[in-house]
């Protein structure tokens, strides 16, 4: 008699529990449909059946895909893209491990060996077939501060890798305050910031610093950071850390910038300082090539450009993919959703959150990459 | 919430006592004080937890009260946008916790009748050993070793079950070791007296000793749910977030309220900070719900005195 009272308030409680699991709706046309703005409703014959497809890695792009997910989520029904913004390091180490569809990086697969692993080897040989980089999103890194009364203020590469590998301690040193005539600079330290996590944002900014100043910034360009400051984890981590921080600095992406509504510095790279903009950024990017063999695409930037009006940090994310898919079930919603993805309209709505769209130049050529995915 | 009952009854205890004489001054001052320090360690125990019940629901109960919370999940819905519910990751920590208690109660309890009733020698000693050192394993070493196990030995997806295997390895020991204390409580007269009647051991176990133990353990096993459904390693190295519902324990990633508060621990922007809290708020409505469900359910099946 116990053990059937027993039973039967068990069965109440799993019948309650499978009675709130059916309820649930996925359903967010409402929320969608508004953050999609100009792309909806437009192509909808090109949809896949459904699916779901598992994507991880750059946090720098995690804006970017999130917009690209929640439009092509409305257009089509049924599909499911999930993005893990763990990291550029470990979405590429997932993807390895056939964890992921597609992984996210700042930077491309590498063709030469680090710690006994060629990326690019690794890849194909989960694959079965050559793995490709797909340059997807630029987006400018911002040299973000929180200073007390400093509205305006002008790095030069020297500069700031003399702060960042921990020479210039006081944000009224002689170096800060020569390119900055007329603003006042508080006498207090420098406390600089630095993603802990293996990060593509530290790479592309890293090789900025030893492509523009090669005598200020020593070390190699790498995922792990090794200059000098305390460590946060991620984008918003190090936004976060700065906004909360007076004296900070950090790199980050814009997007994580403008949200934290940090101080942006412009850049001097030798032909007077440039603000960061859409426009100074569009006139970088468009100068930057696309390299690589067939549809394994590379964005090549010209970090030491000296053209007037560029602003200089820029970062690529690419998606990775299996150029020919390991799961053939999944092939037409990964051509699908990177169609998508690398469309006009999706890549100009990027520009309102702090990313510049591709140039067309380099645009058509992705899109003739995920035509030939199969 | 226990330091509460034992600070009341003791309180209650010290003012019932009947004074006898007049007591020595020393014994008197010596009284008082003892009574202030407890009462500053019992405010000391509980101002951190009004601090953070009241910073939780002060940031995140206004999006507790929008009925597409309770029904909707975050599919389509970016950190800058408000909107969408939680019902995905609500979804996802009742069946990995359920799942896990399903797996994890059976073997817990069997082993603690055995460590109880049966087991005498080598092999007893060796098991409740082994219980204590899975109860020092910490959280993320289960997960590490499940994902050995599972992904990197296997060669398996990382899955919705894979985590509930490695939240079983946190379950087991806790309740095993509360059953066990639960039926050690047991008094042996009442064994010895169901011997009498000729009924063999393993009847009087079912019987007698088990009912006698019910809210006992029951307790345990609420003890050991509430630790799995608030764990957080293992599911960030197993269970990968995804903004949609996903009630498939063995394909594809699986949300929880963990994962979900993880998402965006970091982000800057208005809206996913106000997801975060509430969904933190979400996670200890749902474990206190199911701990009074739990006292419920002891309180019906308990034996009538």
């Amino acid at each position: 008699m116990k053990i059937q009272r027993l039973g039967l308030v068990a069965s109440v409680a799993l019948v309650g529990s499978i009675a709130l699991t059916a309820c649930g709706s996925d359903n967010n046309a409402g929320g969608a449909n508004a953050s999609s703005g100009s792309s909806s409703s437009t192509t909808s014959s090109s949809c896949p059946k459904g699916g779901t497809l598992n994507g991880e890695g750059s946090s720098a792009q995690k804006n970017a895909i999130e917009e690209a997910i929640s439009s092509f989520q409305s257009q089509c029904a049924g599909t499911t893209i999930n993005y893990n913004p763990t990291g550029s390091g470990a979405g590429i180490k997932q993807f390895i491990a056939g964890q992921v569809d597609f992984a996210g990086s700042d930077s491309a697969l590498k063709t030469v060996a680090k710690d006994g692993v060629v990326e690019a080897d690794a890849a194909a040989k989960y694959c079965g077939s050559p793995a490709w980089n797909l340059p997807m999103v630029t987006g400018p890194i911002a040299i973000s501060y929180n200073v007390k009364g400093v509205s305006k203020l002008v790095l030069t590469p020297e500069v700031a890798a003399n702060i960042f590998t921990g020479k210039i301690t006081k944000w009224n040193d002689p170096a800060i305050a020569k390119i900055n005539s007329g603003v006042t600079l508080p006498g207090e330290p420098i406390k600089p910031f630095f993603r802990s996590d293996e990060s593509g944002t530290t790479e592309n900014f890293t090789k900025y610093l030893k492509a523009a100043a090669p005598t200020a910034w020593t070390t190699e360009p790498g995922k792990k950071w090794l200059g000098k400051g305390e460590g946060k984890e991620k984008s918003a981590g190090v936004a976060g850390a700065v906004k909360a921080t007076e004296g900070g600095i950090t790199y980050a992406e814009w997007s994580y910038a403008k949200d934290s509504n940090l101080g942006i510095a412009q850049i001097d790279n030798g032909a007077g300082p440039v603000e960061l903009t859409g426009a100074a950024v569009g006139k970088a990017v468009s100068a930057a090539k696309a390299t690589g063999q067939g549809n394994d695409l590379r964005l090549k930037l010209d970090y030491a450009t000296k053209e007037a009006g560029a602003y200089p940090i820029l970062l690529v994310t690419y998606e990775i993919v299996c150029s020919k898919a390991k799961d053939p079930a999944k092939a037409d919603l990964i051509k699908a959703f990177l169609t998508h993805f690398a469309s006009a309209d999706t890549q100009k709505g990027l520009e309102s959150i702090g990313y510049a769209p591709l140039p067309d130049e380099v645009r058509t050529k992705v899109a003739a990459a995920i035509a030939a995915l199969s | 919430m226990s330091t509460l009952d034992t600070a009341s009854d003791r309180t209650t205890n010290a003012s019932s006592v009947p004074t006898l004489g007049h007591p020595a001054r020393g014994r008197e001052l010596r009284d008082q004080l003892a009574r202030v320090v407890m009462w500053l360690a019992f405010l000391l125990a509980i101002v951190p937890l009004l601090w953070i019940l009241w910073t939780v629901v002060s940031k995140g109960a206004h999006l507790l009260l929008q009925p597409q919370w309770w029904s909707n999940s975050q599919k389509g819905i970016t950190a800058r946008h408000e909107g969408g519910g939680a019902v995905h990751a609500i979804q996802g920590t009742l069946i990995q916790g359920l799942t896990t208690a399903a797996i994890s109660v059976p073997i817990g309890v069997m082993t603690a009748i055995y460590l109880v009733e049966y087991g005498r020698g080598r092999l007893a000693k060796a098991v409740s050993f082994m219980v204590d050192i899975l109860t020092g394993v910490p959280s993320i070493v289960a997960g590490l070793f499940i994902y050995a196990l599972w992904v990197t030995t296997f060669g398996f997806q990382r899955v919705g079950f894979a985590v509930c295997l490695a939240l079983v390895l946190l379950m087991v020991p806790v309740v095993v070791r509360s059953t066990e204390e639960m039926l050690k409580l047991v008094p042996n007269e009442l064994r010895e007296a169901s011997y009498a009647l000729g009924v063999p051991k393993w009847k009087t176990i079912v019987r007698v000793v088990l009912p006698t133990a019910f809210s006992g353990i029951i307790t345990g096993v609420l003890l050991g749910l509430a630790r799995v459904m608030g764990e957080t390693a293992p599911l960030l190295i197993l269970g990968p977030y995804t903004k949609s519902i996903a009630t498939d324990l063995f394909g594809g990633l699986m949300p929880t309220l963990p994962t979900m508060i993880n998402q965006d621990r970091t982000e800057s922007l208005q809206p996913a900070v106000d997801r975060v809290w509430a969904s933190a708020l979400t996670l200890i409505l749902l474990i206190l719900i199911l701990n009074l469900a739990g006292r419920l359910v002891a309180r019906l099946g308990s034996l009538k005195k």
